[in-house]
C-alpha cells in the first residue's frame, strides 16, 4: 500500500497529503511516547497520597574525619503528598542533655517522593555525643 | 524494483532528516529555557492536572502552528496532518528535552516520578514550539539557494577565498554563540548544574553538543544548506567544520563566563572546564544556527 502511495504519483501532493510508511512508523512511536507520558501523569495522580507533606530526616553512615572537624551526611525525604519548599534541617549535638553544637541546612524544594542529601560539620565528635537530627520547618509553595 | 527499494531507503531518509530538522529547530528555541531554573521549579511543584492541561494546551497551540509553520517538508496540510505532526512535536520535544534534563542531572532516580515528568513537561512545551516552527527559523535564503554561485568567483583565488570563507564561519559561529549564550551565562544556573556533574556527565555533554551541531548544520537541510556544501575554506568537511565550530563557542563560553565575572583567575582549572562545557552546549548551538543565518 505504501510502495503505490510513493511510487504512483509523485507529483500530486499538492492536493492531499499522503503519509509514507515512515511517517506512519515516527506518528506511532510519537503517539506511544505521549501516552506513556500520560499515562505517567494519571499513574502519578493516583498513586499521590492526598496526605500533607512528611518529612523525615536520617544520619547516611558514620561520622567522618574531615580535617578538624566531623562530618555527618544525612538524607531528608518526603513521602507525603504535597510538595514544600523552604526546608529547615537541624542538627543539634548534646553532652549530657546540653546543646554543644548546633547547624541549620535549608533544602529549596521536596517533592512527593523526594530525597536529598546533606552534610553537617561539628568541631565535636558526634560519636560522642548525642546527635538529634529534625525537620524545623517548611513553607507550602 | 529496484527503483521501488531506492525510493523506500529515501523515504526514510526524508522522514530522518524531517524528524532531526524538527529537533534542531526545538534545541534552537526551547536551550534558553532548559537552562532556566524557575523552569525546574515550577516544573517540579506542578501537580498532575497542571501537567495535563499544560499538555492540552501546547498541543493546541502546535496544531495551529502545523498548519502554517511545520517542520515537514510538505505541501496541502490539512487539519488532520496538522493534529498529526502536534503529536510528533510534542513527542520529539518530551524526548529530546528528557535527554538533556537528564544530561544536565535535573532528571534523576530520585527525584520522584511527579518532579521528573513536571520538569520535562515545562521544559518541553517552548522546545515542541520550536520543532512546529522548525521551517520557518533561518528560512530566509530559501529561495536563492542558487545565489551561492556567487561564490565562484572567488574560487578563482583559492587561497584568499579560503581564508575568507574560513574567516566568515568564524564570525557567523562566535555570532551565533554570543546570541544564544550571552543570556545564560550571567545566571545562577551553570554554577547550578556544574555542582550536580561529573566528569563522565561532562563528556556525555561535549559530545552531545557535537551531535547537535552537526545535526543542525549538516542533517537538517534548513533553507541555506544547500549553499553549504559549496562553501570553501578550512571548514569545509562536515566533520572538522562540527569541531572547529564546537572549538570556537567553547572559546566564547569561556569568554562570556570571564566577562561576567563567573570565573576568575583564582577558581580551581575543573571548575573552568565544568563552567565552558556547560554553557558550551547552548554556545554551540547557538554557533550552529549562525553559520547558517549569516
Amino acid at each position: 500500500m505504501t510502495g503505490a502511495a510513493t511510487t504512483g504519483r509523485p507529483n500530486e501532493k499538492q492536493q492531499e497529503r499522503e503519509r509514507t510508511f515512515a511517517e506512519w512508523v515516527t506518528f506511532g512511536v510519537a503517539t506511544l511516547v505521549l501516552l506513556g507520558v500520560l499515562g505517567l501523569i494519571i499513574y502519578d495522580w493516583r498513586a499521590l497520597p492526598s496526605s500533607p507533606a512528611m518529612l523525615e530526616v536520617q544520619r547516611v553512615g558514620q561520622a567522618e574525619r574531615a580535617g578538624e572537624q566531623y562530618l555527618v551526611h544525612f538524607k531528608v525525604s518526603n513521602s507525603g503528598g504535597e510538595t514544600v519548599g523552604t526546608v529547615q534541617v537541624v542538627a543539634e549535638l548534646r553532652r549530657g542533655g546540653e546543646v554543644i553544637t548546633a547547624g541549620e541546612q535549608q533544602i529549596d524544594f521536596l517533592s512527593p517522593g523526594e530525597s536529598e542529601e546533606g552534610a553537617f560539620l561539628f568541631k565535636d565528635d558526634p560519636d560522642h555525643a548525642e546527635l538529634e537530627l529534625r525537620v524545623a520547618s517548611y513553607t507550602l509553595p | 524494483m529496484h527503483k521501488g527499494t531506492a525510493q523506500v531507503s529515501n523515504q526514510w531518509q526524508r522522514e530522518l532528516k524531517d524528524v532531526i530538522r524538527g529537533a534542531s529547530g526545538g534545541f534552537l528555541f526551547g536551550i534558553p529555557l532548559l537552562y532556566t531554573m524557575e523552569v525546574w521549579w515550577i516544573g517540579s511543584t506542578a501537580s498532575p492536572l497542571r501537567m495535563l492541561i499544560a499538555l492540552v494546551a501546547t498541543f493546541v497551540t502546535l496544531v495551529l502552528l502545523n498548519r502554517t509553520a511545520g517542520f515537514r517538508r510538505a505541501q496541502g496540510i490539512q487539519l488532520v496532518d496538522a493534529a498529526m505532526d502536534a503529536v510528533e512535536a510534542l513527542a520529539i520535544g518530551i524526548i529530546c528535552t528528557t535527554v538533556v534534563l537528564i544530561l544536565l542531572r535535573e532528571v534523576r532516580w530520585e527525584s520522584g516520578i511527579g518532579e521528573a515528568l513536571g520538569k520535562i513537561i515545562f521544559e518541553s512545551i517552548p522546545f515542541s514550539l520550536g520543532v512546529a516552527v522548525a521551517n520557518q527559523i533561518l528560512s530566509a535564503r530559501s529561495d536563492d539557494s542558487q545565489g551561492a554561485g556567487t561564490q565562484a568567483p572567488v574560487g578563482q583565488q583559492p587561497d584568499i577565498g579560503k581564508l575568507n570563507a574560513t574567516l566568515a564561519d568564524i564570525g557567523a559561529t562566535v555570532i551565533g554563540a554570543i546570541f544564544i549564550a550571552f543570556n545564560i551565562a550571567p545566571t545562577d544556573e551553570i554554577p547550578m548544574l556544574a555542582a550536580a556533574v561529573s566528569p563522565p556527565w561532562l563528556l556525555a555533554i561535549s559530545l552531545t553538543s557535537l551531535l547537535i551541531s552537526y545535526a543542525i548544520v549538516f542533517v537538517a537541510e534548513f533553507a541555506d544548506q544547500q549553499s553549504r556544501k559549496q562553501q570553501r575554506g578550512i571548514f569545509q568537511q562536515p566533520l572538522s567544520e562540527t569541531i572547529a565550530s564546537y572549538l570556537v563557542s567553547l572559546v566564547m563560553a569561556l569568554g562570556m563566563l570571564w566577562f561576567f565575572q563567573q570565573l576568575s583567575a583564582s577558581d580551581p582549572w575543573h571548575m573552568w572546564l565544568s563552567y565552558t562545557i556547560l554553557l558550551g552546549l547552548p554556545a554551540t548551538v547557538g554557533g550552529a544556527a549562525g553559520r547558517l543565518a549569516v
